[in-house]
């Protein structure tokens, strides 16, 4: 993994989970921060660089989605 | 003469300043036997009263507030091993100030974000990524608070 998208995919990891941690109800607070770092660790040995790009894409939806709540 | 002595002695008592002055008189009355022992009664009042003032001023420098206790690199050390005590997939018998996140306990860049945002809940102030990433031991993580909030031996 080239060292640019590193920093750019361990910076979206942890703005989803400061973002996550704003909401207020448990179950959802919860749920929200599992889902990440769960979606996080299952790709963790993605190679291919054009995946990766797809779960970047993929990701921060998936942040403006949290923000929005 | 006996009325205008006691209106002098009421003022001594008043004014201890003008002790000197009334007590220039009263050696002129005949009545300052009586008129003495009150002028010195003024006096070792005004003595207590200047003693009094002189230990709220060392109340008022010793004045507490409510905060936590101050840091101190020990402090800081304790807290920074108990947080990363707390977490799950550290084993807290292989911890040590000096063991390395990545080579000695086995943890992922993914952890080390982790344990670098519970810092930040620890002690109240964010972390940048640029240096969160360089943050590797919690003895770095000690040395990095300690700098920021201007902690030193």
């Amino acid at each position: 993994m080239a060292a640019s998208s590193r920093t750019q995919v361990i910076s979206l990891y942890r703005m989803m989970l400061m973002e996550s941690k704003k909401f207020p109800s448990y179950n959802y607070r919860t749920y929200a921060l599992r889902r990440v770092r769960d979606a996080f660790r299952a790709n963790r040995t993605e190679k291919d660089p054009k995946t990766v790009e797809r779960l970047m894409v993929e990701g921060r939806q998936t942040l403006a989605l949290i923000q929005r709540q | 003469m006996a009325a205008r002595v006691l209106q002098q002695c009421v003022r001594t008592l008043a004014r201890p300043s003008l002790r000197l002055a009334s007590g220039n008189l009263a050696a002129v009355a005949p009545a300052s036997a009586i008129h003495r022992p009150l002028s010195f009664a003024a006096d070792s009042r005004r003595t207590r009263w200047l003693v009094q003032s002189r230990i709220p001023s060392v109340g008022v420098l010793c004045r507490q507030y409510g905060d936590l206790p101050p840091l101190t690199l020990e402090t800081i050390k304790d807290r920074v091993m108990y947080v990363l005590k707390l977490y799950d997939k550290i084993n807290p018998e292989k911890l040590q100030t000096s063991s390395h996140f990545m080579k000695d306990l086995g943890l992922d860049s993914l952890d080390q974000v982790e344990i670098i945002m519970a810092m930040e809940d620890e002690f109240g102030f964010e972390i940048p990524d640029a240096e969160a990433e360089k943050l590797m031991s919690p003895e770095e993580i000690v040395q990095y608070i300690a700098d920021k909030k201007d902690v030193y031996e």
